[in-house]
């Protein structure tokens, strides 16, 4: 057995879906003859033919729209945004189709749309969303985001055979990082929607986060506790719907502080209604204010340096951690 | 939100009391200053009066439980919530309408509100204590101190009074580690306080003691003292104990020095002779030599204020412009030391009727709160048993005690260089070497000496 990518873990989920139900199959721009853009699906076209891995034209709209004309039908579609900046020419069929479908028809939509998310790769505006928000706030739709490889197939695998729509956000960043690399299970394992993981124990404060952040303040804990004494819990989200409320606000109350860490721009982000929640439910919990690191309010930048300023980072995650700690 | 009910501090040195009786129960409606349940304390059992009029909606201490004074043992729903914000209401509205006026306004309100309350500074900051959260604001704003949602939580479930705790976050911040720490602190405090009482209580019958029972306790704490075949274990009560701990604490804390004048008080003593019955037929009361020298104290810490001052812990000297006397009075129990507020503003008739009305409440134990807090100076009298010479230690935090003595009869050189009989005294004053010198402490006696002397024959006691 060998330690697979992030990517290989997705790889290996849509291919083990597909031999497992014959109602799975994958359609989006280039994901046959060409294997995707980022060969997620290579060789899926040798192993599966033509009918079940479809090259479609350069049409969210079409992709997302004939996805789910099959999930009603019975099938199990997945809808590859090649990159998910381009979901939002779908938004359509996502947000009045998808999402509401099984409110109007009572038809369950085993819908599952994924693409490569996230910055970091010097993609520049039009190839680094971190889309979530968007469908966080959407009723309707499960959005998830592994930040492992074995989150990653396990979760996409989840999400397969969820009877819902899901988002399934991949971080493109991680795809190929060699210290995300993992030997998986080789028997059959899912990671069940809507449950975070805490990667890191500690009780001095709780980060929450989720993606590639996961990474960051996991690096930004540890050098808490070498140069600062904090013990920072670190709780990976894994799912943004549905939220693991319980998991998440067990672990404030043993805190009492929070730090919530996102990639996505910081004005009604995810972190935003977290925030919301706790001061809501944990009031009497807190010991300090709720604090956020996020990308500024502003597109993403081209420009490298730009960019290092732009992406949340170890360096910033030390920096308010610590304000939080002395609070 | 409901108001909390805390323990009430009976006095200076005392740290913690028992809620006896339960005077209401939950969901009765109360009167402010209505009593709500009886307290003991080893310096006194007292009622307690409700800070606010209200439901009392939660007993949080049941009766027989003993709590650190300032523990919320109840919450009470105040009545009226509705008034009160009508009448932030309008406030606002006049001072929309006197823009720059508005602010000073409030606070004019809110100082008078403070002075309608009580009707002494320290009866204010009593109420504060028993009251803090009531109308909202204005305590709060007064203490404005910075504490954590968590912290201030925490501080309510363990009746923690916020005033007592440093914050260590930016800016002063209260924060859970403060509250752990001070929480922490006092269950240790409270651990050594109680392991000689417990270790005494363990020995009811010293006599089957074993040697090896006894090697096995004090392990524990301090060993037990065994009671030797012609001696007796005395436990002492609360009271013999918080007197002990603040004889010591006093004693460790002010460097004592003593200084002594000797008056003449034949002018009051034969006011006395022939006045005496008169008045108390009159009055329904007594009279005694004990009001002469509280009026000439005050006369005398008129001239020192220095005697009237307090040395706090960041070494400073707070002089307290009020006068407030604290009386020893000697009971079955022990000794207490109820307050005559503001005693330089009765006249030796007045304060001769507050004497009596606070010694007789504390011989039957109805002391109240009122009657034990914010005393600044301690007149004692042990001349009443006969002592000619006494040398008292301080009640803390006073700068100084003072203590009279028998008035006896002796023969004296005149200023004429007659020897004549003469009604003599010994006033013993203890004072805090910190705060004053030989000098001020016998400034202040001359003061006193003098006035006890200016009397003559016929004495005007209103």
């Amino acid at each position: 057995m060998t330690a697979v990518t992030y990517l290989e873990a997705i790889s290996q989920a849509i291919r083990e879906e597909m031999r497992r139900d014959e109602s799975v199959f994958l359609l989006g721009e280039d994901v046959g003859t060409y294997g995707g853009a980022f060969k997620v699906s290579a060789g899926f076209l040798e192993e599966f033919g033509p009918e079940r891995v479809i090259d479609t034209p350069m049409s969210e709209t079409a992709i997302i729209g004939s996805a789910v004309g099959a999930a009603l039908m019975g099938m199990r579609p997945i809808a590859e945004m090649q990159y998910i900046d381009f979901i939002t020419c779908g938004f359509d069929q996502i947000v009045n189709m998808a999402c509401k479908m099984y409110w109007r028809s009572g038809i369950p939509l085993p819908l599952v749309i994924r693409g490569p998310a996230g910055g970091g790769t010097h993609g520049g505006p039009f190839h680094s969303a971190s889309p979530e928000a968007w469908f966080f706030h959407t009723p309707g739709i499960k959005v998830v985001m592994p930040a492992t490889a074995y989150d990653a197939k396990g979760l996409l695998k989840a999400a397969i055979r969820d009877n819902n729509p899901v988002l399934y956000l991949e971080h493109k960043l991680l795809y190929r990082l060699p210290e995300l690399r993992e030997e998986l299970p080789s028997e059959d394992y899912i990671v069940p929607l809507g449950k975070a993981i805490i990667r890191r124990h500690g009780r001095h404060m709780t980060m929450l986060t989720y993606g590639a952040m996961v990474h960051q303040c996991l690096k930004a804990a540890e050098q808490l506790a070498t140069e600062d004494g904090l013990a920072v819990e670190v709780v990976d989200l894994r799912s943004l719907t549905p939220l693991d409320r319980e998991t998440i606000k067990e672990s404030v109350k043993r805190t009492n502080k929070v730090l919530i860490v996102h990639e996505d721009t910081l004005t009604g982000g995810v972190g935003a209604e977290l925030a919301a929640l706790l001061a809501e439910e944990l009031f009497d919990y807190l010991d300090g204010p709720i604090m956020r690191v996020a990308a500024p309010d502003a597109p993403y930048p081209y420009a490298p340096p730009l960019e290092m300023a732009y992406l949340p980072g170890v360096e910033r995650i030390v920096a308010v951690a610590r304000q939080l700690a002395a609070y | 939100m409901p108001t909390p009910v805390k323990f009430p501090r009976l006095g200076e040195s005392v740290a913690e009391g028992t809620v006896a009786a339960w005077l209401k129960r939950e969901g009765d409606y109360v009167e402010k200053d209505e009593a709500l349940a009886e307290v003991v304390t080893d310096k006194v059992n007292a009622e307690l009066p409700s800070p606010v009029a209200g439901r009392l909606v939660k007993i949080l201490v049941p009766a027989d439980q003993t709590v650190p004074v300032g523990t919320a043992i109840a919450l009470i729903e105040e009545e009226g919530a509705v008034a009160e914000v009508a009448e932030e209401a309008s406030a606002s509205q006049s001072s929309r309408a006197a823009a720059a006026l508005a602010t000073p306004a409030v606070e004019q309100v809110t100082s008078a509100a403070a002075v309608q309350r009580g009707t002494s500074a320290l009866s204010v900051e009593a109420e504060a204590v028993t009251a803090e959260p009531h109308d909202g604001q204005q305590p709060g704003e007064r203490e404005r101190q910075r504490i954590s949602p968590l912290a201030r939580r925490l501080a309510r479930e363990h009746g923690i009074d916020l005033n007592e705790i440093k914050g260590t976050g930016i800016g002063g911040r209260v924060r859970k580690e403060d509250i752990l720490a001070y929480l922490d602190q006092r269950q240790r405090s409270a651990q050594t306080a109680q392991v000689p009482a417990a270790a005494v209580a363990a020995q009811p019958r010293p006599s089957s003691v074993t040697v090896a029972s006894s090697a096995a306790v004090a392990a524990r704490g301090p060993e037990p003292v065994a009671a030797g075949p012609d001696e007796e274990v005395i436990v002492p009560d609360r009271m013999r104990l918080a007197i002990a701990e603040h004889m010591v604490r006093s004693k460790r804390t002010a460097p004592h020095a003593t200084t002594v004048v000797e008056v003449d008080m034949t002018a009051i003593a034969r006011w006395l002779e022939r006045n005496k019955e008169e008045f108390k037929r009159r009055e329904g009361y007594s009279i005694s030599y004990v009001p002469f020298v509280m009026k000439a104290v005050c006369e005398g810490i008129r001239k020192v204020p220095l005697i009237n001052s307090s040395w706090t812990e960041d070494n400073r000297i707070i002089v307290k412009k009020r006068i407030h006397l604290g009386v020893a009075v000697a009971t079955d129990s022990g000794l207490v030391v109820p307050t005559i507020h503001d005693a330089d503003q009765y006249t030796i008739a007045g304060l001769a009727r507050r004497l009596n009305e606070v010694a007789q409440r504390a011989r039957s134990n109805r002391l109240t709160v009122q009657d034990l807090q914010g005393s600044t100076f301690v007149v004692n009298n042990p001349g009443t048993f006969g002592t000619i010479l006494s040398v008292p230690i301080i009640n803390q935090p006073h700068a100084a005690i003072l203590s009279m003595d028998a008035v006896v009869k002796r023969p004296v050189v005149t200023e004429e260089d007659a020897i004549a009989i003469r009604y003599m005294m010994y006033l013993c004053l203890s004072f805090d070497h910190r705060i004053l010198d030989g000098a001020g402490a016998a400034t202040f006696l001359q003061a006193v000496r003098a006035k006890l002397q200016s009397y003559g024959s016929e004495i005007d006691v209103y």
